[in-house]
């Protein structure tokens, strides 16, 4: 047994060395070095781009600060996407509709409370919003566990090819789309109408409004809070380590079930968090999540699915492309800077930045 | 009554059967060792008493308890644990987690004594206690397992070829931490491809092959039987 692998071994050292030049250069363009130096290439090319069209340099700045707090949103959605991915090992088409859901219960919060509440402190939202948010996590958190009972166990419990589960989430991302048109029609919503919010001026002459302080914040609390319980709780060592090997995981006594509804409430309340931010920096409509889906997967793919610290990452970068382009192209077209950065790990390495 | 009773189980993959009315029994502190030719079913054998595969007739019987229907997170706390021959370590995990989540079904504050008592036999783990587990030799792994099963202080430990793929010189430790394990009153049901080896230290033993019962009787009788020497022991 061990000889055999001793000459396995050997036969592949020896065939590293026989490598043609090709085979070579294609092997130093997969590695990670290669992707480091092509997103930063694409980063720098926006920065240029700007620069060029004589967008000022006070202005990159604040889009680069807008771009570290959309990147914030987008982390917290993709954090539940690769969490979901790792746990439960199936792309979750219907995340952007979570991320839209949160928004929207959110909203219903806000307006059920008699009269809109003063702003609090420097922020246009009061604690009616902060409510929202504590409600929306929750129960969306509970919703995404409700449709794993309902739709997704009953395929696990099939095994069920992947490509079932990837189909299944998309009916639920159009199902959860349409409650929102069904309740919420499909106007525009603002969580409050007409409110001022002026912007911070800070030092560099980025200029922010509060409002966009308080999002960062509150991204990075959770993301902190995340990164503590996945490292330090017994539910989170156990988390990571059904995601490394189920089988084991079941084998140590782990009862996999409890850990994968825990992963769906979790991932639910943190896109929900994404979704009310999302909402509170522009408006709600009910493609507001759909939009983020392609962002969230670029940044999932980017920072190796299934790694959470890669999503954070990928969803950093993510957020600054998008933001520095909205310089000297319509904000529309933000996607489709993020398909880019997709295409670009895609090609060079679809195992992303985090691959072992 | 024996701590482990397999009862005349049937069971395969699909519907193919592998293991056809197969009995064998653990008592306490007592190694057994299960020997037989590839694809004699003896993996199939771990994984049906583990819970891992569902018997389709038979019966298997742990401290007098009927654990046939059970999951392996209930096996788990009536104090049975697995080492499966490969895949048996979280790789991304770091060694105490791993040995952490070897504790899992044990509440929080008992995990650090269990822990030294494993380093204890294992000195090595606590040396690269922090190391992620996918980052260590074979040997090491195959220690991170054994110590993780035995993070539950269970009465019965299932090892799966646990000296596959290891170097001459590891087997040796190895084996000789079975012992040790053993010594401390936890009975041993293993599966080996060394069978001449486990077979030494074994107090009992079963041959199996084509997924039935074909001789049992204590180590030293197999070793000693010419036709088993024959057939499974290579001459």
């Amino acid at each position: 047994m061990s000889e055999a692998s001793e000459e396995a071994t050997q036969a592949v050292r020896e065939h590293r060395d026989e490598l043609r030049p090709g085979e070579r250069i294609r092997a130093a363009l997969q590695s990670r070095a290669a992707m480091v130096v092509a997103i930063a290439i694409v980063l720098m090319l926006l920065f240029i781009l700007a620069w060029v069209q004589g967008v000022g340099i006070e202005r990159i700045a604040s889009l680069t600060a807008w771009g570290i707090m959309l990147g914030g949103i987008i982390a917290l959605g993709a954090i539940g996407l690769t969490l979901i991915y790792g746990v439960v090992k199936f792309p979750n088409f219907s995340h952007g509709a979570m991320v839209t859901l949160g928004a929207y219960i959110a909203f219903a919060v806000v307006s059920a409370m008699p009269g809109q509440s003063a702003g609090l402190g420097p922020f246009s939202f009061g604690w009616d919003l902060v409510l929202g948010l504590l409600v929306a996590m929750p129960l969306v958190g509970l919703v995404a566990l409700a449709l794993d009972r309902v739709v997704y166990r009953r395929l696990r419990r099939q095994h069920s090819p992947l490509v079932l589960f990837a189909m299944a989430s998309l009916a639920m991302a159009f199902f959860l789309r349409s409650m929102i048109y069904l309740i919420w029609g499909s106007d525009f919503h603002f969580y409050y109408m007409g409110r001022p919010n002026p912007a911070l001026h800070l030092p560099l002459g980025i200029r922010v409004q509060a409002d966009q302080v308080f999002i960062l914040g509150l991204a990075v609390v959770l993301v902190i809070a995340t990164y503590l319980l996945l490292e330090r709780t017994r539910m989170g060592k156990a988390m990571r380590a059904t995601a490394n090997n189920p089988e084991l995981a079941q084998i140590r006594g782990i009862n996999t079930e409890r850990v994968i509804a825990w992963t769906w409430i979790m991932s639910g309340a943190l896109a929900a968090a994404g979704g009310v931010m999302y909402g509170l920096m522009s408006q709600l409509r009910p493609e507001m999540g759909f939009f983020l889906l392609l962002p969230m997967f670029a940044a999932v793919i980017m920072g190796t699915i299934g790694n959470p610290r890669g999503a954070l990452v990928g969803a950093m970068i993510v957020g600054i492309a998008q933001q520095l382009s909205s310089a000297f192209i319509n904000p529309a077209y933000g996607p489709a800077v993020a398909f880019v950065l997709l295409v670009i790990a895609l090609l060079l390495r679809p195992q992303g930045l985090f691959a072992r | 009554m024996p701590l482990l009773t397999v009862d005349a189980i049937t069971c395969g993959y699909g519907d193919m059967e592998v293991l056809s009315e197969v009995s064998a029994t653990v008592d306490q502190s007592e190694i057994v060792s299960v020997i037989g030719p590839n694809g004699a079913g003896k993996s199939t054998l771990m994984k049906a008493v583990f819970g891992l595969l569902r018997p389709w007739q038979g019966s298997i019987t742990f401290h007098g308890r009927e654990i046939s229907q059970l999951e392996p997170y209930d096996i788990v706390k009536q104090g049975m644990c697995y080492v499966p021959q490969v895949d048996n370590v979280f790789t991304e995990l770091t060694v105490d987690e791993n040995l952490e989540m070897g504790a899992y079904t044990l509440p929080e504050r008992d995990v650090a004594e269990r822990r030294d008592l494993v380093f204890e036999l294992f000195p090595r783990l606590k040396e690269r206690r922090g190391q992620d587990a996918g980052k260590m030799s074979g040997g090491e792994r195959q220690m991170v397992a054994m110590g993780s099963a035995l993070m539950l202080n269970p009465s019965l430990i299932l090892l799966d070829e646990p000296s596959a793929g290891l170097s001459p010189k590891m087997v040796d430790v190895i084996f000789e931490r079975i012992v040790r394990v053993n010594e401390a009153g936890i009975a041993i049901l293993m599966v080996e491809q060394n069978a001449r080896e486990s077979l030494r230290l074994a107090h009992r033993g079963y041959v199996l092959a084509n997924g039935e019962n074909r001789v049992d009787g204590t180590g030293e009788a197999l070793l000693n039987d010419p036709e088993v020497g024959r057939l499974y022991l290579g001459g």
